[in-house]
């Protein structure tokens, strides 16, 4: 099975800013998302698999393509829309149609149709007459009707009213249907990525700190509520994140939680419940737990 | 598709290129035009106003083409909209090379041609062709070194920099030019003469210009971001 | 407008993705929505249809057929079981959602497992008790 892309070894520095060491790969037909606040590197990693910048160090490959060797006929599979990303405003939303068109074969105008009608745009209308949420569902529909085989999205919904955002993660989820196609997408909504991304990589200070898939994410992680007085050894246990204490009441946040469990048990603590975190909980707990495991 | 280009991507850059600009493009050899015809009624006065008004628009013109095509993609932030097409590093500097060669140089031959017609149909002195050949070298190498700091260097104050100093300084060129007796001497006469001053000058210009493009090209790809 | 075989899963609903999906699909299998043999939606296609990722759908279906509510034939699909033991299948994926819908109510009694394990033995008692006074009932 072919990857959708690989990154061995990237460092990529900048004056305030580097990726260190990233190793990462997207299986083809799979969703990741990448989480992390800004400035973690979320925007960068999405440069470098996009042919727009060019690692210090390490390789880069994209469906089968070495960057940037092969740039072209990587990006020729690719649709690369990030946030800071601006069309030409003195041309009509149908100018930027027919100039995306003529660089990408496989563009399909019948769905470009489809997405414009589903969007709302107006083809013949400049950009610079477009709100923020219509260029945001222009670049969009750019990089949808050329039917890309990795789609790379750079916070798709930020900055979105809630019938924008519905609008554009429907679009997303329809390339789910096709198995040839995979998807890299950043976003601050850990709920959107809880939900569609099959895999799921946190980046915080330019590195990888955790990539898995979504599922193991969700089952390793529990929120354990107990009665009683805890060892003060507690919060060195394997896998615990984090500890609060309010009165005799603690909150554990722990990866593994049976042995946590069982320990808390042993030591005479009250387990009340243990109950799953969602991914934005998970995310804060693996960036303050930092390295522990 | 040939390992070092992609013509049709090439192609495709600079005909977006020019749909950006071919309305004010067509404005500045509007300009043009009417500068040449005030030289070619030849009174002193017209034949004054009418240089003045060409070195303007070439100026303008050289500094629009510029400005539009690197600098404003740059900050209006569409660059990374280009770059994200299926192009290499290469294909975008030879597309912006190519483009220039249509923005500046039509208007740039458009006018080096009327001059040079103006001046062997009219009453103006023909002598006066040699100069003017060596005054439109300048422009030619203002632009290329202007063209080359607008594709390397980010900073737009060093880019403001470059275009005008660059321009600017055809005025001591043309005060150096009225110095050397061998140009200066046959301006007023009716004989063109090819002094080895004059030749020397003009192969520098030609050649430095051609230069500092091809030093642009070799620096542009080796760039380790495009956004 | 989106159609047709998209199920209907809520961030808000306390239960994983993956949960809702095997519970509706187990409600449209009960209310006969979706009649024995029938041909379920391919893991893509419920995805897409239902906005959650490929791999949620993946895992409801294996939750599913290790219920033995339908069959996965290779390179064919999944299908809604034929076997005659449909109908304990369904109660079974019923009896461990309510066990579920009991854990998490107990979670939030702050009811630990062994006090909950004594209550469950007692209604289990209770009911036993019932069954034997009305012997009809429990054979039904």
């Amino acid at each position: 099975m072919t990857a959708a892309f690989t990154l061995s070894g990237v460092c990529k520095r900048y004056p305030a800013f580097a990726l260190e060491d990233v190793d990462l790969a997207l299986p083809e037909g799979e969703i990741m998302g990448l989480v992390g606040v800004n400035g973690a590197g979320k925007s960068t990693l999405l440069r470098l698999l996009g042919g727009l910048a060019l690692p210090d160090r390490g390789t880069i490959e994209v469906l089968g393509h070495p960057m940037p060797a092969q740039q072209v006929q990587a990006k020729r599979e690719i649709g690369l829309a990030s946030e800071d990303m601006r069309l030409y405003g003195s041309q009509t939303l149908r100018w930027h149609m027919d100039l995306v068109r003529a660089a990408y074969p496989r563009w399909d105008e019948a769905y470009a149709g489809e997405l414009l009608r589903r969007f709302d745009l107006r083809a013949a209308q400049p950009l610079k007459a477009f709100s923020h949420g219509q260029r945001v569902k222009a670049l969009l529909l750019l990089n949808l009707a050329r039917r890309p085989r990795l789609l790379l999205l750079d916070e798709p919904t930020t900055g979105l009213d809630p019938v924008a955002r519905a609008e554009v993660l429907e679009a997303l989820s329809e390339v789910l249907r096709d198995a040839a196609r995979s998807v890299l997408f950043s976003s601050h909504d850990t709920h959107d990525i809880e939900r569609l991304a099959d895999r799921i990589t946190f980046l915080h200070g330019g590195r990888v700190i955790d990539a898995r898939d979504t599922a193991a994410f969700l089952d390793d992680w529990r929120r354990i509520v107990c009665h009683g007085a805890l060892p003060a050894s507690v919060g060195q246990w394997d896998g615990v994140a984090s500890v609060r204490a309010n009165g005799s009441l603690s909150e554990l946040r722990v990866r593994g939680a049976e042995a946590v469990v069982g320990l808390l048990r042993a030591a005479g603590a009250d387990v009340r419940s243990v109950d799953p975190m969602n991914l934005e909980e998970i995310f804060v707990a693996t960036v303050r737990g930092g390295g522990k495991h | 598709m040939s390992p070092l280009a992609n013509l049709p991507m090439i192609r495709l850059l600079v005909a977006k290129d020019w749909d950006l600009f071919q309305r004010q493009l067509a404005a500045y050899v509007g300009a043009g035009i009417l500068a040449l015809a005030l030289i070619g009624s030849a009174k002193p006065w017209t034949f004054y106003l009418g240089s003045l008004l060409l070195l303007v628009v070439l100026v303008a013109a050289a500094c629009f083409a510029i400005s539009t095509s690197l600098l404003t993609e740059r900050k209006e932030r569409t660059l990374g909209f280009v770059m994200s097409l299926p192009v290499t590093p290469l294909d975008f500097y030879l597309a912006k090379i190519a483009g220039n060669l249509v923005t500046f140089g039509v208007p740039f031959v458009v006018l080096v041609g009327g001059t040079a017609g103006v001046i062997l149909s009219t009453p103006v002195p023909d002598g006066l062709l040699v100069w003017s050949l060596l005054v439109f070298g300048h422009v030619l190498l203002a632009h290329a070194v202007s063209l080359s700091v607008a594709m390397a260097v980010e900073s737009e104050g060093w880019n403001t920099f470059a275009m005008i100093a660059s321009m600017v300084l055809v005025n001591p060129f043309i005060m150096m030019l009225g110095q050397i007796p061998a140009i200066a001497g046959p301006m007023r006469g009716e004989a063109i003469v090819w002094s080895a001053e004059a030749i020397a000058i003009l192969s520098t210009q030609v050649l430095l210009s051609a230069a500092v493009i091809g030093f642009t090209g070799w620096v542009h790809c080796r760039k380790r971001a495009f956004y | 407008m989106p159609v047709g075989d998209g199920l209907f899963l809520s961030a808000s609903d306390g239960r994983p993705m993956y949960q809702q999906i095997v519970d509706q699909v187990a409600a449209k299998v009960a209310a006969g929505d979706w009649p024995a043999g029938h041909a379920l939606p391919s893991i893509r296609e419920l995805a897409s249809a239902s906005q959650v990722s490929v791999i949620t759908v993946k895992r409801a279906y294996l939750e599913l057929e290790r219920a033995g509510l339908i069959v996965t034939r290779h390179g064919k699909g999944s299908f809604v079981a034929e076997t005659q033991e449909l109908p304990k299948a369904l109660l079974r994926a019923d009896l461990e959602g309510r066990l579920r819908e009991v854990a998490r109510a107990a979670a939030r009694l702050g009811v630990g497992i062994d006090e909950l394990k004594r209550l469950l033995v007692a209604a289990h008692d209770d009911q036993a008790s019932h069954t034997a006074a009305r012997p009809e009932e429990a054979t039904r």
